[in-house]
């Protein structure tokens, strides 16, 4: 449509001189305010966070003790009530206190996995992009190598041999995301390496580090965010499946853990929704969270999309 | 008249307010003829256009004024029927505008079989038919349009266009993407069938040598308004609002007597926020006081078959006087006593 | 012709790749490849032979080369506990996985592309509101947890459904075909199905509605419209055509991808498939089954990327019909 109004095509993020990293960290914490979805996003973020910092307060019984009632006999399977908000497991373990411990477990699994992943995503996506040439080629074979690696199958094999560790599970993950974001990473710095104002620090002299680092990796920070988001999400899955499959680490407690555990106790024969109802929300809650983050970037940062 | 447009008013909603892209534009088509609709990018012409054939942007409604062909108001209930059959559209770019995905003979025999009466088999012949006289070999029918050439395409688009056999072609910006001499080529052809087939014709443009070499007629667009028109010859040869003086100036082809090209200095005004009265106020070297609280007001009138030659400018009166001064450059070089912005 | 070579090296290249981390991993793995063999009852002279009779005692360049050699005629060893060739029992399993993989997918995909469609057909309007971030969540479910919530729901309460496995114990079938062409097995295979369908579902709607919003605002629906084209004719006949080709694409590469990740689902319905038989071998260490089924899941992948790569030259006259001008 030739006439109509704002048809700016903007496939980068769009930023004046690059000169600076404050701009972009400003629109970046304003995201949220604009974009429902974003805010909403990070809301969930800011929960379970709270959650796992007052763990102790907000379910001060120990997730993995074997309770007994007055009676003295175990409390095993029992239903919710004013003692157990969400019953008790077939050995007598508080059920809500698992779930609120499980958050734990899950930011911790979260987000290591996903500094790794928005680092060396983010890193090797930079040098690519930024020095291209054999640098490019031998870094994306390598990213096409991770990619062809069937996801689940290995992070099965890689934890079910290596041990039931929990940063096994982060590192096979981080292992095969990275690629995804290193991708993305290089071809926006494809763009912006044409852009006026590396052009002229180019000219100017500015040595491979300044530009990289200066001009333009505070461009592709939101991208490097939103990979972050997204990677919290994947890793939270992963070791819940993990878990569920009988190769996690069965002293830890994690939303996985109690799935696995109120699947191979009949919990779903007996109809004990409340034990394994709750972790599957939980779970959905933090990789939806992503989800609409990334949403919300790309309704800021990508201004081609908005109102479609 | 086969086409009169009165008063039409577009209105885009975004986010930056109400863009008025077309406001109160006023134009007649006379059977036969060619007009050309000229103006700088944004002016509102191509909005025109896609208004009277009931298609615009998700954003955009026809917010006032009257469309009339052959005598009957339209608008985006009842366009439908005609659409193809009685107006048909050639676009600027052929290739964003045919189906990738199809090649291009069973794009037109989709219009054939779909919006005309044939059948398959009469389709293909027809379409081979209107290869031919578009100048295609009817075996590239098979060919999809990333393997056409941009001539070609805009060949293509022109068969298709001509398809149900239209009385009125709406073309926009038909040979913009191409090079000089295949311009010519397209021109000539368009020109060719326009006289063997008695069509009438807009032609969008923003390129005043291109009116010259092929239009009747001239309506000039600017901000959304037409501010002159009337016969070609009379509108370039001896224009009387500033506006198209300047854009005379910025063309080559048509200056005969002046060496250098003169662009019009500044750019034309934000349609969501239009100065109150004549919108090339800002621009203009001979704009007065009242230019700039007065709104620019165009009549029409007849000349035989065709329109008389009319201007919305304050200072009509004095367009030969001004003339003179509008072929110096250094007019444009001076700025608006009462710019606004 | 030469993009299909090109396509194909990338992928073959890729399954090498895959192949050769697969050894060295499973080479590298701590403890020595024949623990599961090798007793204290056997002494040193024992161990060895043994270790020559599995080529172990060459050099790992030595074995490595064995090892492809072996591949590439279908030989993939015994498999510890059971005592079989990997082969036969990856064969054996692998027609319930592909019948799991195509049935959901083809399910989720059909929906998943009407009601893509459908929504970005009326978007702006509150169920497209709701219905996207539902959709989302879809996708942010855990497989498995689907799987055992509908378990709960319609197997053990409702009773529809079977808990598990592939057949009714005690039914005997002439043939494979005859028993997965029973209405016991498609009974068996509807509740796994679905709830893979449900899961994979929201990729094909998500990739159709952005398609189809992208594609509604090109020049040439535009143009469609100008021609005064029904709307249906616009909507299917030309947005849908073009905004389905990524989504065809995106339905080979499911098809890889997901026989990786019904690893899980497999497991919660006992579903006897490759993903299945994976974690048992994971879990007993044994790892001939592991690296066979774990390269069967790798080759379906490389296999399915370069169906993909195949079906989208075919789909797109721009990639399969070259310049002519």
């Amino acid at each position: 449509m030739v006439d109509a109004p704002e048809t700016g095509v903007i496939a980068a993020p769009r930023r004046g001189r690059g000169q600076s990293i404050l701009p972009v960290l400003r629109r970046m914490a304003a995201m949220p305010l604009k974009d429902p979805f974003a805010f909403a996003g990070l809301t969930i973020y800011v929960l379970f966070a709270l959650v796992a910092l007052l763990a102790d307060q907000l379910a001060p019984v120990d997730p993995l003790e074997i309770l007994f009632t007055k009676a003295g006999k175990v409390a095993a399977n029992l239903g919710p009530s004013g003692e157990f908000p969400l019953g008790t497991t077939n050995l007598g373990r508080d059920i809500y206190a698992q779930l609120v411990h499980g958050t734990r477990s899950a930011l911790a699994v979260g987000l290591s996995a996903a500094i790794i992943v928005a680092t060396v995503g983010t890193v090797v996506g930079l040098v690519a992009g930024y020095f291209g040439g054999t640098t490019d080629a031998v870094l994306m074979r390598i990213a096409d190598m991770a990619l062809s690696l069937p996801f689940l199958p290995f992070v099965i094999v890689l934890t079910g041999f290596l041990g039931a560790d929990t940063s096994n599970i982060v590192l096979a993950v981080a292992l095969l995301l990275w690629p995804n974001s290193a991708r993305v990473i290089r071809s926006q710095v494809l763009s912006l390496r044409e852009r006026a104002y590396v052009e002229a620090a180019r000219v100017t002299g500015a040595s491979h580090a300044r530009i990289l680092f200066v001009h333009i990796a505070p461009n592709i920070l939101p991208l490097s965010f939103v990979y972050a988001a997204i990677a919290i999400g994947w890793a939270i899955i992963t070791e819940a499946s993990v878990n569920f499959l009988g190769f996690g680490d069965p002293t830890s407690v994690s939303w996985g853990m109690m799935l696995q555990d109120a699947f191979t106790s009949q919990a779903l024969s007996r109809g004990q929704y409340a034990w394994f109802v709750p972790p599957g929300i939980c779970i959905i809650l933090v990789v939806v969270a992503g989800f609409f983050i990334s949403r919300g970037y790309e309704e800021v940062f990508m201004p081609r999309l908005r109102g479609r | 008249m086969i086409l009169e447009v009165d008063g039409l008013q577009i209105h885009y909603g975004t986010a930056g307010g109400t863009v008025r892209a077309v406001d109160g534009a006023s134009f007649a088509v006379p059977e036969g003829r060619i007009v050309g609709l000229v103006g700088e990018s944004g002016c509102g012409k191509t909005t025109a256009v896609r208004a009277i054939m009931g298609v615009l942007a998700e954003n955009g409604r026809r917010a006032g004024g009257r469309v009339v062909f052959k005598g009957k108001p339209i608008d985006e209930t009842n366009t439908r029927p005609l659409l193809w059959r009685d107006i048909a559209y050639v676009p600027q770019s052929a290739m964003s505008s045919l189906d990738p995905v199809y090649t291009v003979g069973a794009q037109i025999v989709e219009v054939l079989t779909k919006r005309g009466r044939h059948g398959k088999t009469a389709a293909r012949a027809r379409a081979a038919e209107l290869f031919d006289l578009v100048g295609l070999s009817e075996n590239r029918l098979r060919d999809y349009p990333h393997q056409f050439s941009g001539g070609m395409r805009q060949r293509a688009a022109i068969a298709m266009a001509l398809a149900l056999e239209p009385s009125l072609l709406l073309a926009d910006e038909p040979v913009t993407a191409l090079d000089v001499i295949v311009q010519r080529q397209i021109l000539d052809t368009l020109r060719a069938l326009q006289q063997r087939l008695k069509l009438s014709m807009v032609l969008v443009t923003h390129d005043i040598s291109v009116v010259a070499y092929l239009c009747d007629e001239v309506v000039v667009m600017y901000a959304g308004q037409v501010i002159e028109s009337g016969p070609v010859r009379e509108v370039l040869g001896r224009p009387r609002h500033p506006y198209t003086m300047g854009l005379r100036n910025a063309f080559p082809d048509l200056m005969s007597d002046a060496l250098e090209l003169v662009p019009i200095a500044g750019s034309p005004p934000d349609l969501a926020d239009p100065p109150p009265g004549c919108r090339f106020t800002p621009r203009c070297p001979f704009a007065l006081a009242a230019c700039s609280t007065r709104p620019a007001a165009i009549g029409s009138d007849r000349a035989g078959a065709g329109n008389a030659h009319v201007s919305a400018c304050l200072r009509d009166g004095e367009a030969d006087h001004l003339r003179t001064f509008a072929l110096d450059p250094v007019t444009w070089q001076r700025s608006s006593a009462y710019a606004t912005s | 012709m030469r993009l299909v070579v090109e396509r194909f090296a990338h992928n073959a290249l890729a399954l090498l790749a895959v192949t050769t981390i697969l050894f060295f991993m499973f080479r590298l793995m701590p403890g020595t490849p024949l623990a599961a063999f090798i007793n204290e009852n056997l002494n040193a002279d024992q161990q060895q032979a043994m270790l020559e009779q599995f080529g172990l005692d060459r050099p790992m360049w030595q074995q490595y080369f064995i090892y492809l050699g072996n591949l590439l005629q279908g030989e993939m060893g015994l498999s510890f506990f059971q005592r079989r060739p990997v082969t036969t029992i990856l064969l054996e399993v692998l027609p319930n996985s592909i019948v799991l993989t195509l049935t959901s997918l083809i399910v989720a995909y059909i929906f998943g592309v009407l009601a893509g469609a459908w929504l970005a057909w009326r978007r702006g309007s509150w169920i497209e509101r709701v219905a996207v971030p539902v959709v989302l969540a879809t996708r942010a479910a855990p497989e498995f947890w689907i799987g055992m919530v509908l378990l709960a729901l319609l197997s053990f309460n409702a009773g529809w459904f079977p808990s598990g496995g592939a057949s009714s114990p005690g039914l005997a079938y002439d043939s494979n075909w005859e028993r997965m062409l029973s209405l016991d097995y498609l009974h068996h295979l509807a509740l796994p199905a679905l709830t893979l369908a449900l899961y994979l579902q929201g990729l094909p709607l998500l990739l159709m509605r952005s398609n189809m919003l992208e594609v509604m605002h090109e020049e040439f629906v535009t143009m469609a419209r100008m021609k005064g084209l029904s709307e249906w004719r616009i909507v299917i006949g030309h947005a849908a055509r073009n905004a389905l080709l990524p989504v065809v694409t995106a339905f080979a590469l499911g098809v890889g991808l997901s026989m990786g990740g019904n690893v899980v689902i497999e497991t919660v319905f006992s579903w006897p498939g490759i993903g299945r038989l994976l974690v048992q071998a994971v879990s007993v260490h044994d790892y001939p089954l592991a690296q066979g089924a774990f390269l069967m899941i790798a080759l379906v992948l490389a296999l399915m990327n370069f169906v993909a790569d195949l079906l989208y030259m075919v789909l797109d006259p721009r990639v399969s019909h070259g310049r002519r001008a």
